[in-house]
């Protein structure tokens, strides 16, 4: 008995964090800083920031394969072959042989299971969401309605921006607000020229992308370690200089300075330990993903932040006699509405002249441009909209292979900068649709004895119309620029998954009836139990999500812990 | 076709690098999942003859001027090691049959003109199909060799691994191009 209490007492925590990832970093921050005793339970291996990043400073001829991916490698990250590609970026994507899921229509499921997920895959494109953002779905009658507005974030994007190091150029728009800047990034010539041209052709305002890189870091970034971009755009290998964001080189520093904070790696949380009587949490039951042992820790408080599906399918293999369809579904809404960005889609020219042009450096970013369709007085046949990212660069040495001739000539001519080249690519706003789902499999589990993950979405008529668009919009905006040989292209196969921004599945409403979580993204009918990832998103906007899952971590945090003092959890 | 379209844009917003190499690669991830996997097993590739026959090939895409060619960057070697690990029997029986019709030809016998007009013949039949062909392989095979070996990149770029900023500049008469070694 005794022995017991204590084992209960030594695995007590005042807060349990799932997931090390963009928004596990933030709660563990927060709650740390804020006073709480906080146990980060990560299902993957520990990640040592910068003297993990192994691939980082090696120099091209150090790779045996010259980056490329050998068959056997890619046909265990058939997912991730769509974005790491890369043979120094591959050891942070996780293995899709080990972690099998099922299609039942075609999804790509990139993960990151080790510290600090997929913040250390991203690509830090970041920018807040707008006020029509929040207000579509009540104004078109789509989904529910958001329970709260761009101003309940304000304070919050305020903050979090501050903290995260955000490059980029204050423009004034409403449709793109801006955030807290540290210096934007250049423009090559040809992105200035375009810039100029679809302004004074289309009235379209294109503006530099803003990436959570520190062009000029302040003292709250050096304070956890962090430096200054260099410009190398090796960022995908992990950057040893911490100068763009990530839980690793941010945020878990933070929480790390407050000695509050305990990390457990290599623990795959299976479900939630729940108080059936007292309708709350009590704890986290979890397998050692080496060893399968099962352990359990106990909290007062839990944040699920094991990224969008991995937090919903956590709720969803979390039965209990009162939520006999899992945890917190009474509403049936569990996994449904998933939503990603769909993208695949655009245009791309080559630019003739500005030969005497150049750039130094490699810049970790493109441009971007905001969305113009279905905004102020235009009114299109879908609804919602689209942005762009992308920007010019000069060929390399690559484009030799596909050039005629060889010799010395040839060899030479591949030493000097090619021609200007740009391409356009878009990103759309996806409906929510309770259609578009994934559920665990009855009959197939993984070697953990998880059931696996099936797959159930694919893009609507909505999103198909809005295709159009983007490819002619993108034409359009290359022409008026005068580049020549504009291609407008438009993927088909580009589906669920590969936009690699996953909401959904545990939204966000007023309602318990209609939705999993309340406005502070806490669980209606289990209130110590919050869900602050891409899980909780009611909508999906078009603009790259993470800024918006920090910022509602970060006021989740807060108020999670004023319930706590107050003793209302 | 497709796939590999979508991973070539996919590359784009995530600021790669849009490159012929790049696109051959999708074209053989494109049949990941849809073919068994077949990797020719044997310890060497190509017989010491098609061995020699490729260093040739290869000091005549890239040759040896003011500054090191294929063959001091090692790129015989790499070919085969990229042809044993990254490339699927398709394209491997394809470059095969490409060496093949070389060694037929008695290539190491022929004069280096010669070798180089029967190149420049191999490279013309290329431009009338399209996809994987043996000289696409080899070309890019060659230039990915070299241009990223540490003779190459010396010898033909402004290495710069740590730049430090990023400034739109204009370029010099005879500038080199920079290289930055983020395609890995
Ligand atoms: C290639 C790429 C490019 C991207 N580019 C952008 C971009 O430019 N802008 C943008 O806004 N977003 C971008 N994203 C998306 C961004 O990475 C995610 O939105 C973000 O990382 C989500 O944060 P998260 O905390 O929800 O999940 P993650 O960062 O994935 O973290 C989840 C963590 O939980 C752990 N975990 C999962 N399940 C369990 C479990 N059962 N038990 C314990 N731990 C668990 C995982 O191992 C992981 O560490 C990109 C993503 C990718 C892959
Ligand atoms: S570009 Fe900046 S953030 Fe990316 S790896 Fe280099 S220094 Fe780090």
């Amino acid at each position: 008995m005794n022995l017991n209490i204590k084992a209960d007492k030594a695995q007590t925590y005042d807060a349990i964090v799932v997931g090390s990832g963009m928004t596990g970093g933030w709660a563990a921050k927060e709650l740390t800083e804020k006073g709480l005793k906080v146990l980060v339970v990560e299902r993957g291996y520990e990640l040592k920031h910068v003297e993990d990043y192994k691939t980082a400073m090696k120099d091209p001829w150090e790779f045996e394969h010259r980056g490329k991916i050998p068959i056997v490698a890619a046909e265990e990250h058939y997912a991730t072959m769509y974005f790491s590609a890369k043979e120094g970026s591959q050891y942070l994507y996780s293995n899709d042989k080990e972690n099998p899921y099922i299609q039942k229509r075609p999804f790509n499921w990139i993960r990151a299971y080790h510290t600090g997920g997929k913040s250390l895959l991203w690509g830090k494109h970041t920018y807040r969401w707008n006020r029509e953002d929040f207000l579509a779905n009540a104004k078109q009658g789509l989904g529910v309605d958001w329970p709260i507005r761009y101003d309940d974030l304000i304070p919050w994007y305020n903050y979090v921006e501050k903290f995260v190091g955000i490059s980029g150029q204050a423009e004034g728009l409403a449709v793109l607000p801006d955030s807290n800047f540290l210096p934007p990034m250049a423009m090559t010539a040809p992105e200035i020229h375009l810039k100029k041209s679809v302004a004074q052709k289309l009235n379209r305002p294109i503006t530099i992308g803003r990436v959570a890189h520190l062009t000029k870091p302040q003292p709250w970034h050096t304070a956890v370690g962090r430096a200054s971009c260099q410009f190398r755009n090796r960022c995908s290998r992990g950057c040893p200089f911490g100068a763009y964001f990530s839980s690793l080189a941010a945020t878990i520093p933070a929480a790390r300075q407050t000695n509050r904070l305990t990390i457990v790696h290599n623990a795959i949380v299976k479900e939630i330990i729940l108080d059936d009587k007292a309708q709350k949490a009590k704890g986290v039951r979890v397998i050692d993903q080496n060893t399968l042992e099962v352990r359990e820790f106990y909290a007062k408080l839990i944040f699920l932040n094991a990224g969008t599906i991995g937090s919903t399918s956590i709720l969803m293999n979390s039965k209990s006699a009162r939520f006999p369809n899992g945890l917190g579904n009474d509403s049936d809404q569990l996994g449904r509405n998933l939503m990603d960005h769909h993208l695949a889609i655009g245009a791309r020219a080559d630019i003739e002249g500005f030969e005497d042009d150049y750039f130094f450096g490699a810049r970790p970013g493109s441009l971007y441009i905001p969305r113009f369709r279905n905004w102020g007085n235009d009114k299109r046949d879908y609804l919602r909209g689209f942005g762009y990212q992308g920007g010019a660069s000069r060929a390399d040495w690559s484009r030799g292979a596909t050039e005629t001739g060889f010799g010395a000539d040839f060899k030479k001519k591949m030493t000097q900068p090619g021609p200007w080249k740009i391409n356009l690519s878009g990103f759309g706003e996806v409906l929510p649709n309770p259609n578009n789902r994934f559920y665990l499999s009855e009959d197939q589990k993984d070697k953990w004895g998880l059931p696996q993950i099936v797959f159930d979405a694919d893009f609507g008529e909505n999103e198909r119309a809005m295709r159009k668009d983007i490819m002619n919009d993108g034409a359009e905006m290359l022409e008026a620029a005068g580049f020549k040989n504009v291609v407008p292209y438009d993927n088909p196969v580009a589906h669920m998954g590969l936009g690699i921004h996953e909401m959904g599945t545990a939204r966000m409403g007023k309602d318990p009836k209609t939705s999993v979580l309340n406005k502070f993204n806490q669980v209606h009918a289990c209130k110590n139990v919050f869900v602050t990832d891409g899980s909780a998103m009611t909508s999906a906007s078009n603009v790259n999500p993470s800024l918006t899952y920090m910022a509602l971590t970060a006021r989740a945090a807060s108020y999670a812990v004023e319930q706590l003092k107050a003793g209302s959890l | 076709m497709n796939r590999r379209e979508a991973v070539t844009h996919v590359a784009w917003i995530l600021g790669g690098v849009f490159s012929a190499p790049t696109l051959q690669a999708m074209s053989r991830w494109e049949q990941i999942g849809s073919q068994a996997s077949a990797l020719r097993q044997s310890g060497s590739f190509l017989t010491e003859t098609q061995h020699e026959i490729m260093a040739r090939v290869a000091e005549l895409i890239i040759p040896r001027t003011d500054t090191p060619g294929a063959i001091d960057a090692g790129v015989p070697d790499f070919m085969e090691v990229m042809l044993r690990d990254c490339y699927r029997k398709p394209a491997q029986d394809t470059f095969l049959a490409g060496v093949g019709e070389l060694e037929q030809k008695g290539f190491l016998k022929l004069s280096p003109d010669q070798q180089t007009t029967t190149l420049k013949q191999v490279e013309a039949e290329t431009q009338k199909t399209s996809d994987s062909s043996f000289w696409l392989i080899t070309k890019e095979l060659t230039l990915l060799g070299y241009y990223t070996s540490e003779v190459g990149v010396k010898a033909s770029f402004d290495y710069q691994p740590i730049p430090g900023r990023f400034e739109a500049i204009k370029i010099k008469p005879g500038q080199k191009d920079f290289m930055y070694g983020n395609q890995a």
